[in-house]
């Protein structure tokens, strides 16, 4: 671990995020727009690493490796089945009508596009209030899933708090002079190394165990279990169907998948990365899948939280010592591309949504604010991960329903005129609460009919969005044309 | 055809879609479909199948229902100049 190469390896990649940030920073003008938005000019395969690489979480080769060792390869299809078609489609869905509104009247976050729609700040102001309560605490525990599986590789010569400090400053080298620009180029490196390194950790492991015709036959023999999806109750078909409610529906929601949507340069852009999607999202998580379930037979007896550990434990004992150095990197590639787009987006939400109802910001001000909050984000975001208090960590536990569950608003907004604002901030608020009552054990679980509590949720979103709007009165036709004749002038 | 025909169609790919994923009563063939490649078992081998057909239902949505913006509506784009000031 402490050799003189794998030193060196970490010291290369460490300086090409630098070089990659003062680049970014040189070329970045002081707008609002080029900051937060790279003045809208992404690239197919910008858009497509920016959203891809911020898509993919520690969770990926952490948690759900640990998943598919516990209940087998059906773990694939329950996590990422139906996000491998359903989260390009909402970049159509959602993203297609976002973007043409952001391009004709410069919207560039959820509350803009929302607000501007229902013509209401107030709408804008839960939008923005929802999103900065779910994004922190999913910050926060992406941090805390980073520097835990940092540790683990580095066989704690990396200490948790380190890791951290780590993850999150090497993060800021990049993300304060540059923005937006330098997240998306730096996600290009970063993607491109995990996807290269996942792909190669998979042949190696596979190799060391055998090869991959010898794993699996182990598995037949030791644990036939794991390829049956019936066997496993934690992915019965209840919870099979109702978590097609949760992560999948909820990657359009996140704020920093959003907001670079916006930031495309033209719609094939987004065609483009609508296509791309389902074979990246299915072989990263298809590779975190076989190395979870081979796992099971090849480091067996791990219960509970210990068998998330998987890959690095495969790593340490059938892997040479410069493998750990690579699953350093690609930890903290992964981590750190989900991270950094996280704090700008919330230092982009809070400059651009929250500020001005305090204060004006001109558009320089706005950058200079966007840098100073996220230092304070980061900062505060540190802190919460040393103590891990258990109320951020209960909340970020269903931040992905929360998010699910906005989003009947967002579609209701995009395709139906007859939606009014009054029921919108009904349906924001009403299901946000219940999700609440329903996490924190303060109604009967009886009352989710046996679903997770995000199907009930996201149903009686859809019927108070719809109910409400009948019984107040209809928006003006003025306000309708705004966002619904740019549509009719596109969709004929 | 119809801008809401087309819609239609795309509604009823995405229902198709979602069955798919949904389909249960395929769980029965964990444990009697060969392996693909020898070492994919079906609960895995479906989804490696599920992402090239969710390629190919994007792109026949994209083809039915995601225009380009015309000329005319590229031209009335501010690109966020309004809020620059």
């Amino acid at each position: 671990m402490t050799s003189a190469f794998g030193i060196g390896i970490l010291i290369i990649y460490i300086a090409i995020l630098i070089v990659i940030g003062a680049y970014g920073a040189r070329v970045t003008l002081k707008t609002r727009e080029d900051y937060f938005l790279a003045g809208r000019g992404l690239g197919s395969i910008a858009v497509f690493m920016a959203l891809f690489a911020s898509n993919i979480t520690a969770f990926t080769i952490i948690g759900h490796a640990g998943l598919a060792y516990q209940v087998g390869y059906g773990a694939y299809g329950y996590v990422i089945g139906w996000s491998i078609f359903i989260t390009p489609f909402t970049y159509y869905l959602v993203g297609y009508r976002s973007w043409l509104l952001g391009k004709r009247y410069g919207y560039a976050t959820q509350p803009q596009v929302f607000g501007g729609i229902f013509n209401s700040r107030l709408v804008g102001l839960i939008f923005t209030i929802l999103l900065l309560y779910y994004t922190l605490p999913y910050l926060v525990v992406s941090i805390i899933g980073g520097s835990l599986a940092f540790t683990t590789i580095s066989e704690g010569a990396v200490p948790y708090w380190l890791a951290s400090m780590l993850i999150i400053g090497i993060s800021l080298i990049y993300t304060i002079p540059a923005g937006l620009r330098g997240t998306v180029w730096t996600d290009i490196f970063q993607g491109t190394i995990f996807l290269v390194v996942a792909v190669l950790l998979l042949f190696a492991v596979a190799r060391s165990l055998g090869g991959f015709a010898e794993i699996t036959g182990r598995i037949m023999v030791n644990n036939p279990a794991m390829l049956q999806r019936s066997l496993s109750p934690e992915i019965a078909p209840i919870n099979w169907f109702s978590f097609t409610f949760v992560n999948s529906i909820a990657v359009i929601v996140f704020p920093q998948m959003y907001i670079r949507i916006l930031a495309a340069k033209s719609s094939r852009n987004l065609k483009r990365v609508s296509l791309y999607y389902p074979l990246a999202l299915a072989g990263i998580f298809g590779i975190s899948t076989l190395l979870g379930v081979w796992g099971s037979v090849a480091v067996p007896g791990l219960v509970g939280k210990d068998a998330d550990y998987i890959v690095p434990m495969l790593i340490q004992q059938y892997l040479s010592p410069v493998w750990t150095i690579l699953g350093l990197v690609v930890i903290l590639a992964i981590v750190k591309s989900s991270i950094d787009s996280q704090l700008l987006s919330v230092s982009h939400l809070v400059t651009v949504d929250l500020l001005p109802w305090f204060r004006r910001v001109n558009t320089g001000q706005a950058v200079m604010w966007g840098r100073m909050l996220l230092v304070i984000f980061a900062a505060v975001a540190y802190y919460i991960a040393l103590v891990r208090p258990a109320a951020i960590l209960n909340i970020a536990a269903f931040a992905f329903s929360g998010f699910s569950v906005m989003l009947p608003v967002m579609i209701g907004a995009l395709y139906w005129p007859r939606a009014t604002k009054h029921a919108a901030i009904a349906a924001l608020i009403i299901p946000a609460i219940m999700l609440h009552f329903w996490y924190l054990g303060l109604l009967p679980a009886s009352t989710t009919f046996g679903f997770m509590p995000v199907f009930p949720a996201f149903i009686l979103t859809i019927l108070i969005l719809v109910i409400g709007s009948y019984l107040t009165p209809a928006p003006s036709p003025e306000q309708k044309e705004k966002t619904f004749g740019l549509f009719k002038q596109v969709f004929k | 055809m119809k801008f809401k025909v087309r819609l239609v169609l795309v509604s009823l790919i995405v229902i198709i879609m979602f069955l798919l994923h949904n389909s249960f009563w395929l769980w029965e063939l964990d444990d009697k479909v060969p392996f693909l490649f020898g070492f994919m078992p079906f609960a895995f081998s479906y989804y490696v199948g599920y992402a090239i057909l969710a390629v190919l239902a994007m792109k026949l949505i994209i083809s039915l229902a995601w225009p380009d913006p015309t000329e005319e509506v590229v031209e009335s784009f501010t690109d966020g100049k309004r809020t620059e000031q």
